[in-house]
């Protein structure tokens, strides 16, 4: 450089001129619009949300809805709280539902096949088109669809009368054996409404009722008020009778491991051990003594003291309840089962006080079930023209081997309303996209006395030129000349409830109501009637039922807590909740007990050959001590092929093993219908699971007391072993020293003295944010963790990055097993621990982080600042809860449209390279804030912020609100004798997160979390 | 070597006067109502003063007759075209009456006029306007003398935009929180 230029003057020449040019660049490249309405629509107002009131389409139990909008987009569902069934909560399936409206796999607009491909056409065309082939078809129509509301219902009907043709209705996991059985039993042909929360004892046999079984939001409510524990220091008690403990048996306080298919001999032989004693089995007695309790012990492989203790607690600790079988017990004798079941009600005096029949499940009584079978013989034999299938799936969810797909392929027009495509719709002629449910109009009536309206909560979403069905048929019938009356569905909809009302005034003022409450509760009619037994109409064989094939192994398939039969696979919020049972994301397992795996040599992870006489599938292995020796599990909703880009190649369909046959005389689905046999294949993969421990290591992370020790302060004895030590206090810089002796009981003083650490010292005048979680709600059903997916903006990573361990959900929940045992030697302890950051008063993330992004706040919550971030890690390396998750990659980023439309506006979206984790639902603490400051500047009133977790538990295990205010809910919860925080008592960590211990009926042991 | 650091500064400061000078000019361009057309890149030059200076000839209006949601929303809000068309449909403009016959032009085709923003804080900060506009602050305290500007500029000695200093400042002043958590979350 003779010349004088340094290369370092010559940086800083090119550093400034760069910088010029930047901010030149700036003003004229990165221009970001700002676009207002053209005319104000009148319920929106820019950055306040608006809620809308609707009803959840995801399964039948058509749970209300509130949806949360921010300027005409839905960004959020929460259950709606006035709503009988779902008493203001939601499961996990109800929260995806928005990603379902979302879905960029929808159908952009009408198609029509050319060839091996579909064509894009207008509504025009395709109206014309459908009301061409409807004619020539002359009266030989089908249209196949779920269930549907009554205005639906009554459309659909009217439309297939005036065109010709008839209507089948097909749900994939009907409850066709549970309906069968109550007509069979009492004539009354519909199913029983069943009040868990009455009873004090239930037994379940195999009736999933807290994840699929007809309507687990209301169960879930009703389980928690059921085995709480109420003033006099009782609870009641939960016993599952099953081969296979499914997260409704984990809940359980007792597990009666019988084998499959045993349900009914079971059933029976408890039913006569009542009688005896108190009971009239009616038309039934002559039956009950050739089922004793010898032959139940035999056939179900459970000891004969273990069915007569359980007959005499059923008897004793009544009111009682016995429930299913349900989906997952489905085998050919499944409407015999259900019937010993409704016998042991009968004979136990449940009728009428647990089990009622006034309020009874509604749907479409009169059509027998099975139909579907019968409508793939008219295809298949050419008597069907035109087939229509609306809303289900059964390329997908019927078993291969029913001949579905082959004699709907052989129908002339075959006809779609699918909203996204399926396996189904790949082969229709013509395909017209329905609306999602949250763009439509409709009614439901789930449970008679309960109607609901649903309405649109947003403008269709524009990336899919969709239309409601209703609307579709309604114009093809006008184009045809047989106009029904109403131009549109909503028309038609508004149509049928006028009639219910004098005059017109009147049912505006109905209709706002409901709209706005978003239910109407009436009295349901037929008052306390109490059916009587009556005798069989049907021959029933109650032993085991056939199994086909000669493997060792009894196949359970049984419906996904996540994905019910598969309708929900194409959410990767739920491909990526951990399975609540076994923790696995994305794909499927196989479960299998650790003896049955030791003895084949497997291990977790070794992907096996499952042979049925139907079909094989390769899935990795999962042991499982919750199922019995003699069983293998296996889960629906996996193994798409056709549905969309987060289903398809994830998992394998367990329909694949199954035998094509209907269970008799209902015509259910059989889902336990064969042996198979196990083949290694030799391989292994790493699983895609958030599991850690199964086993608390001896750590009191979620301890539990025993019914008897509560109240007389017993509980640290029988929990013990912790708790003891010196608790230590932060000083300045130099380390712990032992904190001054307390005044009064350590775990009465919350916050303890120590926690006043951080810049701003302890404000008397801010609130002190506090979580109670009670652990003896808590069922471990997962609605929470996508629920806080949902609201917080936290994206799926994929099944590579789950295996890599990157998985970014803010909650999860601990699966401890303490005592599982499938020879019912042991009594059954499962505990479930949501875990999510415990904005510790004494955080060990906040000092480790070199830029102070993460800190305590004066009203006591740990907040990440995500712009200070620079992701160190260090915060996550220390925190001892693993709560902290880090953005490895911009996932947010690969989220295609309209999907991004879900996020939460008031929640940043992060980017790489953040830390993120649980905020406390920080953005609703402000929102209230705001309002109550528009308000006057009025206080908060207690109860105003709900977490997004607090909102959509069902059994309402959370709460959250200001410690200072001890007049609030959250201070008389954490005051409860069971409070204890999480590892608190082995590092001093403070945490705002109270739990409140699992009360068990057995004794839990010195020293044993355990 | 000190004449090169100089030098360099020079080409800065030119860079900066250059980018500055293209902000504050707004006459209209003759060609159309391409982005293009107005340099500041607003489809329509709406001067800020006619509407809400109070110097003779103009109208003196309240900042929250457009922007309607400052006082109760997170968002001030921007004004629907139809706002617009409210006084519009009757003034047709005496100064430059082609920018109204635009504003027509977007109510009668009924398309959102794409306005381009000036004032930004980013994502990771949420700002409520109607915590601060009911805490008795002016919109000038922030947004400078917008009644005095023809075109707005995000570079108003007021406009602290991104720089935290400049809300905590007045956080501060004012014995609101300074916590971190009440703006990032």
């Amino acid at each position: 450089m003779t010349d004088g230029i340094k290369r370092r003057d010559f940086l800083k020449v090119l550093g400034v001129s760069g910088a010029g040019a930047t901010l030149t660049a700036c003003s004229t490249e990165k221009v970001e619009r700002l676009l207002p309405y053209v005319t104000m629509p009148e319920d929106i107002t820019p950055g306040v949300a608006t809620w809308y009131t609707t009803v959840c389409d995801g399964c039948s139990a058509q749970c209300g809805m509130w949806v949360r909008t921010r300027e005409g987009r839905a960004v959020k569902v929460e259950g709606n709280p006035d709503h009988p069934i779902s008493g203001g909560a939601l499961c996990s399936r109800g929260h995806a539902s928005l990603q379902g409206l979302y879905d960029p796999d929808r159908i952009a607009s009408p198609m029509v096949r050319e060839g091996a491909d579909f064509r894009s056409i207008t509504w025009e065309e395709a109206e014309a088109l459908l009301a061409q082939k409807l004619d020539e078809a002359g009266g030989r129509s089908l249209f196949i669809g779920g269930p549907l509301g009554p205005s639906m219902a009554g459309l659909v009907d009217d439309f297939m009368e005036s065109v010709g043709g008839s209507r089948v209705e097909y749900e994939p996991l009907a409850d066709a054996p549970l309906r069968e059985a109550a007509r069979i039993v009492f004539g009354v042909d519909s199913v029983p409404r069943f009040d868990i929360g009455e009873a004090r004892f239930v037994l379940s046999f195999g009736a999933d009722f807290l994840e699929t079984w007809l309507s687990p939001v209301e169960y879930g409510k009703s389980f928690a008020k059921m085995s709480a524990v109420d003033d006099h220091g009782s609870k009641g008690r939960f016993v599952f009778a099953g081969p296979r403990l499914s997260l409704t048996g984990l809940n359980a306080d007792e597990w009666v491991p019988i084998r499959a298919g045993s349900e009914a001999v079971v059933a029976l032989a408890m039913a006569g051990i009542i009688a005896e004693d108190f009971g009239d089995a009616g038309p039934y007695a002559a039956m009950l003594a050739e089922y004793d309790v010898r032959r139940a012990a035999e056939v179900s492989g459970v000891s004969e003291d273990a069915i007569r203790e359980m007959a005499h607690r059923f008897a004793s600790e009544g009111p009682s309840l016995a429930l299913g079988p349900g989906a997952a017990g489905h085998h050919r004798n499944a409407t015999a089962a259900n019937v010993a079941v409704m016998i042991l009600n009968a004979v136990a005096g449940n009728v009428g006080r647990t089990i009622h029949f006034d309020a009874a499940r509604g749907g479409s009584a009169s059509r027998p079930y099975g139909d579907i079978e019968s409508a793939i013989r008219a295809m298949a034999s050419g008597g069907v023209g035109v087939a229509m299938v609306h809303g289900v799936n059964p390329a997908y969810s019927l078993p291969a081997a029913s001949g579905f797909a082959d004699a709907f392929a052989s129908v002339g027009f075959k006809v779609s309303f699918a909203s996204s495509m399926d396996e189904t719709s790949a082969m229709a002629d013509l395909v017209l996209p329905d609306r999602h449910f949250l763009e439509s109009w409709g009614d439901t009536s789930p449970v008679s006395g309960v109607m609901a309206i649903r309405q649109p909560v947003m403008q269709p979403v524009p990336h899919f030129n969709s239309k409601q069905t209703g609307d579709v048929l309604l114009s093809v019938a006008g184009r045809m000349g047989r106009g029904m009356g109403a131009a549109t569905f909503y028309d038609y909809l508004r149509n049928g409830h006028r009639r219910m009302h004098g005059s017109d005034a009147e049912f505006e003022t109905a209709w706002r109501h409901a709209l706005k409450k978003g239910v109407v509760v009436h009295d349901g009619g037929g008052q306390g009637a109490v059916p009587a037994l009556r005798a069989p109409d049907t021959a029933l064989a109650f032993g085991a039922p056939t199994l086909d094939g000669d493997g060792d192994l009894t196949l359970l398939v049984y419906p996904s807590s996540r994905f019910g039969a598969g309708e929900f696979s194409n959410s990767p919020w739920l491909q990526e909740l951990p399975d609540p049972v076994s923790k696995i994301t994305w794909h499927s397992w196989l479960e299998m007990n650790p003896h049955t795996a030791e003895a084949m040599a497997l291990r977790d992870g070794d992907i096996v050959t499952v042979t049925s006489p139907h079909g094989s599938v390769d899935v990795p292995v999962w042991t499982y001590p919750g199922i019995r020796e003699e069983a293998v599990g296996l889960a629906l909703g996996g193994g798409h092929t056709g549905f969309g880009r987060y289903a398809d190649g994830n998992g394998v369909n367990a329909l694949a093993l199954l035998p094509a046959e209907t269970e008799q005389p209902s015509g259910a689905l059989v889902t336990v219908a064969t042996r198979v046999t196990i083949t290694p294949t030799g391989e292994h993969r790493r699983m895609a699971t958030v599991a850690g421990s199964d086993d608390q290591h001896d750590r009191p992370i979620a301890p539990a007391v025993a019914l008897a020790a509560l109240g007389h302060g017993g509980e640290h004895a029988t929990e013990g072993g912790h708790g003891s030590g010196q608790h230590m206090e932060l000083q300045g810089v130099g380390g712990f020293v032992p904190m001054a002796a307390p005044e009064e009981e350590v775990s009465d003083r919350f916050p303890m003295e120590g926690s006043r650490h951080g810049e701003y010292g302890d404000r008397e005048n801010t609130a002190r944010w506090v979580m109670a979680i009670d652990l003896d709600k808590c069922t471990g059903c997962s609605a929470c963790v996508t629920a806080c997916q949902a609201e917080n903006n936290v994206p799926w990573v994929g099944e590579q990055q789950v295996v890599m361990g990157r998985e970014m959900q803010w909650m999860r929940i601990e699966r401890y097993y303490e005592s599982v045992d499938a020879t019912h030697a042991a009594p059954l302890d499962v505990r479930f621990l949501p875990m999510l950051c415990q904005h510790c008063g004494n955080a060990p993330c906040e000092p480790v982080c070199p830029v102070y992004a993460t800190y305590h706040t004066p009203e006591g919550v740990n907040a990440q600042v995500y712009n200070r971030c620079v992701g160190t890690r260090y915060c996550a390396n220390n925190c001892p809860y693993k709560v902290r998750v880090f953005n490895w990659y911009s996932y947010t980023d690969a989220v295609p449209e309209p999907m991004n439309w879900q996020w939460n506006p008031d929640v940043t979206v992060r980017e790489n390279g953040v830390m993120e984790k649980c905020s406390f639902c920080m953005q609703r603490v402000r929102e209230a804030e705001n309002r109550a400051a528009l308000e006057g500047g009025r206080d908060l009133r207690d109860g105003e912020i709900v977490t997004a977790c607090q909102q959509s538990c069902p059994a309402e295990a959370i709460v959250f609100g200001n410690l200072r205010d001890p007049e609030s809910r959250v201070a008389h919860v954490v005051a409860n004798e069971r409070t204890y925080r999480v590892l608190d008592d082995l590092i001093n960590t403070q945490p705002s997160v109270n739990y409140l211990k699992k009360v068990t009926f057995h004794e839990v042991a010195s020293g044993e979390h355990a | 070597m000190k004449k090169h650091w100089l030098m360099g500064g020079f080409v800065g400061v030119i860079a900066l006067a250059a980018a500055a000078f293209v902000q504050e000019q707004d006459a209209p361009v003759a060609g159309g109502d391409s982005p293009a057309a107005y340099p500041s890149g607003q489809p329509i030059a709406f001067p800020h003063n006619q509407h809400a200076g109070s110097e003779p000839g103009q109208n003196n209006m309240d900042c929250m007759f457009c922007h309607f949601s400052a006082e109760r929303s997170v968002d001030a809000g921007i004004p629907p075209v139809s706002t617009c068309m409210g006084c519009h449909a009757v003034i047709p403009g005496t100064q430059n009456p082609q920018e109204i016959d635009k504003l027509r032009n977007y109510a009668t085709t009924q398309e959102p006029i794409p306005w381009v923003r000036v004032y930004k804080v980013s994502d990771h900060v949420h700002f409520p306007h109607m915590r601060h506009v009911n805490a008795g602050l002016q919109c000038q305290q922030c947004h400078g003398q917008v009644q005095e500007m023809t075109v707005l500029n995000s570079r108003a000695p007021e406009w602290g935009g991104d720089n935290m200093g400049w809300c905590v400042d007045c956080h501060r002043q004012s014995e609101a929180s300074t916590d971190c958590s009440v703006c990032h979350y």
